[in-house]
């Protein structure tokens, strides 16, 4: 079979079709910056240096995509929160003074007017960016933050863990106002050139089945539609133990659910389906960082054999900063000298 | 129903007002702080760890029931201060420097409080310098480090260094947990202990007690 690009490969097993060998699309935020030799807060304030940074490092281990996401706080800084920002690590939300820390604000804050002048136009800046330079040779990802994620950065996660009991009716208003600031975000991302939408909604992952099915799971569903309306393919990345919330996540209709290390690919594949593709799920720390080529090879091989076809070769969440570049190499390199095969009928 | 099984529910299903009200009325007829704390408390928030290992209960629940102890707490901390009774040990609690993730802190102070100990939390984002000044302030037994991200997990190995330095270490048990850290980790820096889980916390503290 002829050699794909990165972006024909995923766009193929994407179709259920056969491709050369298995796609690999692992999360890179600080392992990119380093990469480059910047500290992270350029990587995160200037989409310049994101693109240079994601497009070498796609380039130096054979990655079949580049990403723009970054921090979960692209978003709520736009919006008006307050941000804590470091030199060489993620900004993170302060939530002693989340912006909806008071509940009366949500009603006054109106939403975003245009998505212009801030970090969020920064991000769309970097799609144009890399879409520019990856033509098709690669593909590229926006992201946005799901509706329960930016729930818990603009509310305060403490906070929103509690609403869902004291006050559910806030809960649905406030998930309304942040399904619209994602639905935007998306479509500009998408009018920009991304492949796909990644959703990462990492606090849902803190909540149970009743609670996911009632709150988060119907606004995640708006969203996954209205980025697939706007012609957007999705890839949900909600991190940490989603084991009970799988036969949901399976619903979405997401082109992508990524499975992070705590969950079993096996569970992962038979909640979800055989249709599903499904991305992950080595354990970024303790497996791929902490072990050896040998045993990361071993490891998943394992993952394989659990999951089947449809499978996008991934760590369960991002790629750690000191990773052992021998390391990531035997994770390209797995996906690399696998094949896949059609999964359409004759 | 007797207001021992009445706090219990109450906390088990995360109901701060009917807890403050049962813990009151227990009061008001004579039943003593630590009859209620080992009585019902600690039961029911051993209870809301089993339910969590075993995925019945989420984040969610367990804030709700550590609200619920809390608010029953607030109301026995003064009698057995007046009184002179102490909690069984005392921990102080922390995120490290760096790093403003307090929803596991909370979970397992929550946890640590509710099963009889004394829990001083420093939040998020706290220095080393700020964890030995505690230590010398407070004189806990032990000391809880946090960290959800590897890049602030030095900080871990930074607070211990510091209680080093400051000639506190061998007065303490430093225990730390985190999605990223590992039992390999804790033997790196020289903690005394890790758990993955709030429940697996509580366990360690009262594995340190036992064996002292």
């Amino acid at each position: 079979m002829h050699a794909m690009t990165g972006r024909e490969r995923i766009l193929a097993v994407l179709a259920g079709e056969r491709a050369d060998h298995l796609p690999c699309m692992p999360i890179t935020m600080t392992f990119a910056s380093d990469i480059l030799g910047v500290n992270y807060l350029r990587y995160v304030r200037d989409y310049r240096v994101m693109a240079d940074a994601q497009i070498k490092t796609a380039e130096m281990f054979g990655f079949d995509y580049v990403s723009t996401i970054s921090d979960p706080t692209r978003e709520a800084a736009d919006l008006g929160a307050h941000i804590a920002w470091y030199d060489d690590r993620p900004p993170a939300i302060l939530e002693d003074e989340a912006l909806l820390a008071d509940k009366s604000v949500l009603a006054r804050i109106g939403g975003l007017q245009a998505i212009a002048g801030g970090r969020m136009e920064d991000r769309v800046m970097g799609i144009g960016l890399l879409r520019e330079r990856a033509g098709d040779e690669l593909f590229v990802e926006g992201w946005v933050e799901g509706p329960c994620a930016e729930a818990a950065d603009l509310r305060g996660i403490n906070r929103l863990m509690m609403d869902f009991s004291d006050d559910p009716d806030f809960v649905r208003d406030l998930f309304d106002f942040t399904l619209e600031i994602a639905t935007n975000f998306a479509t500009a991302q998408i009018e920009a050139g991304a492949d796909i939408i990644g959703i990462g909604d990492a606090a849902a992952s803190l909540v149970g089945p009743v609670i996911y099915k009632e709150f988060v799971w119907p606004w995640e569903k708006r969203l996954v539609e209205s980025i697939q309306a706007n012609n957007g393919r999705v890839r949900l990345h909600i991190c940490g133990n989603t084991r009970r919330l799988l036969e949901g996540m399976g619903t979405l209709g997401c082109e992508v659910v990524d499975i992070d290390y705590p969950v079993s690919m096996q569970l992962a594949r038979s909640q979800t389906g055989p249709i599903q593709t499904l991305a992950g799920n080595l354990d970024p720390v303790r497996e791929l960082r902490n072990g050896s080529p040998e045993t990361i090879a071993q490891s998943l091989a394992s993952i394989q054999q659990q999951v089947g076809q449809r499978w996008i070769v991934a760590a369960g969440c991002e790629i750690v900063r000191d990773t052992p570049y021998e390391n990531v190499r035997a994770l390209v390199n797995f996906a690399q000298v696998h094949e896949t095969e059609s999964m359409i009928d004759g | 129903m007797s207001h021992s099984k009445e706090l219990y529910d109450a906390i088990l299903t995360g109901n701060a007002k009917k807890a403050h009200v049962v813990t009151q009325a227990a009061i008001e007829v004579g039943i003593a702080p630590m009859e209620l704390i080992s009585g019902s408390m600690v039961p029911a928030m051993d209870e809301v760890g089993r339910l969590f290992e075993e995925e019945e209960y989420f984040v969610p629940e367990l804030l709700l029931a550590g609200r619920a102890m809390k608010s029953a707490m607030e109301l026995l901390r003064p009698l057995m201060v007046a009184s002179g009774e102490k909690m069984s040990a005392r921990v102080v609690i922390g995120t490290v420097k760096g790093d403003l993730h307090d929803i596991g802190k909370n979970i397992v102070g929550s946890m640590l409080e509710g099963s009889g100990f004394e829990v001083i939390d420093l939040g998020a984002d706290v220095t080393p310098e700020r964890f030995v000044s505690a230590v010398e302030g407070r004189q806990p037994e032990f000391v809880c480090l946090s960290a959800l991200l590897t890049v602030t997990m030095p900080a871990m190995k930074t607070t211990i260094d510091a209680l080093e330095t400051a000639g506190l270490r061998t007065k303490v048990k430093v225990l730390i947990g985190g999605a990223p850290v590992t039992t390999e980790y804790a033997r790196q820096i020289g903690a005394d202990g890790y758990s993955p889980s709030a429940s697996g916390a509580v366990e360690l503290v009262r594995g340190f007690l036992a064996g002292s």
